[in-house]
């Protein structure tokens, strides 16, 4: 029997404590039964292979003592649907997106080591998921064992709207393909503009050298936002398609701004600055003007299509009334 | 569908079908005192086969809702724990097996009446 002192003592390590000697008496009491039974059965004393085959049959110790646990579960079925969701917008459509169109770039761009930059992003996003998986999890733990009273008070006039189908939307509906299109554009811009902006950039080709004029740092801001207004308008594509009106006011904002820079910018010239200290002077006023005529060309053009694509937009957000 | 997918599939509904059942059968059997051996084998004995595991948990829990009463007497040179049914115990049953032979009535006629379409 010195086998079943041995399961009975594994047994008790997963138990309760003020609930051991109890249940290891029950439990040992039907293990001799059943050996007893068995013995009579055969008509001679049980071996120990014997015994090992019955506790073999009751079970791993552990699984035997959790029996007698209460059963508990870390997030419950209630509030499972939540906690899954909240898990996948948290890594999935904000961390991961984050990681790999910001922070990632960026550090990339501005890193000596790219490579290594780049190995110590996708480690930090790792990190960061599982410190958000282990909060979130914590967070909703706590909301299981301690449920607030108003957590499952809901009205169902607050229950959101239907999306309208494919069909009703027509062919208005700008694809998501698009809008990740949109996202990605914005931000390389932003990012851009602002490594532009910190590092300002000069031209230099056969002598002569070729800078943005100091104007464009007091645009800064402003171009910046449009920039991520562009973002944000492809973002609503890409994540809520059906958003038409939220996108084309986004659109028509961002553009009834660009247009206003521009039209400063174009009062302000000049924009760039052609310096060439080997040629005469009249050479490089020469290239001055015409550089600038060229960014003024340049600037005509882009407002003419911004105006344009402010009316589409503006078009179209009539007929979606 | 595979047949060991089926097969599981059924065990996994037969044991959910079982489980409010057994209740009924332990709390039905205990009308008369029990040890849990004794218990179990009755049960056997009657065509209710109960997991070891399965029933002391389950014995523990119904006491401690206050549903069976125990106590430890010696039996045979051997100390064995008793269970019986509480007055609550007795009410509780009263009321699930009445619910038992509705749902029982309710499902033989929708089993062999006819199907509407």
């Amino acid at each position: 029997m010195e086998l079943l002192s041995r399961y009975l003592h594994a047994v008790r390590f997963w138990l309760p404590k003020p609930q051991q000697e109890d249940i290891i008496a029950e439990l040992g009491e039907d293990l001799r039964s059943q050996v007893e039974e068995r013995e009579a059965a055969i008509g001679r004393p049980l071996d120990e292979d014997g015994v090992a085959a019955i506790l073999r049959q009751r079970g791993h110790p552990m699984l035997v003592a959790g029996g007698y646990l209460p059963q508990r579960s870390l997030i419950g079925p209630a509030v499972f649907p939540a906690y899954r969701f909240v898990l996948r917008l948290v890594i999935g459509w904000i961390l991961t997106p984050v990681f790999v169109l910001v922070v990632g770039p960026a550090t990339v761009l501005t890193s000596r080591n790219p490579s290594a930059a780049l190995i110590w992003t996708a480690w930090t996003l790792v990190m960061a998921a599982v410190f958000a998986f282990g909060v979130i999890t914590l967070v909703f733990a706590i909301l299981e064992r301690y449920p607030f009273e108003t957590t499952f008070q809901w009205n169902p006039r607050r229950l959101p709207r239907v999306p309208p189908a494919k069909a009703a939307i027509g062919p208005r509906r700008v694809s998501r393909f698009t809008g990740i299109a949109e996202v990605l554009a914005g931000i390389c811009a932003s990012l851009i503009w602002i490594d532009i902006a910190r590092f300002p950039m000069s031209l230099e080709v056969h002598g002569v050298d070729i800078a943005a004029a100091p104007i464009w740092h007091s645009f800064f801001w402003p171009i910046l936002l449009v920039t991520l207004a562009r973002a944000a308008a492809g973002l609503i594509t890409w994540l809520r398609p059906w958003w038409i009106r939220a996108r084309l006011w986004t659109i028509l904002a961002a553009d009834a701004v660009t247009l206003v820079l521009i039209g400063a910018l174009a009062s302000m010239g000049p924009w760039v600055l052609v310096a060439a200290p080997g040629l005469p002077a009249a050479g490089v006023a020469s290239a001055n003007h015409w550089a600038n005529v060229g960014v003024g060309i340049c600037l005509s053009v882009a407002w003419i299509v911004t105006l344009v694509n402010a009316v589409r937009a503006a078009r179209r957000l009539v007929k979606t009334r | 569908m595979q047949q060991t997918v089926l097969t599981n599939l059924f065990e996994n509904l037969r044991l959910e079908l079982r489980r409010g059942c057994l209740i009924l059968a332990v709390l039905a059997q205990l009308r008369e005192e029990h040890y849990g051996y004794a218990l179990r084998k009755a049960l056997a004995d009657r065509g209710m086969a109960i997991d070891e595991n399965t029933l002391y948990p389950l014995l523990r829990r119904l006491e401690s809702q206050g549903l069976l009463v125990s106590e430890w007497r010696e039996e045979e040179k051997r100390n064995k724990r008793f269970y019986r049914l509480s007055g609550d115990g007795q009410q509780i049953l009263d009321r699930l097996l009445e619910e038992w032979h509705s749902i029982n009535a309710s499902l033989t006629r929708i089993v062999e009446g006819p199907v509407m379409a």
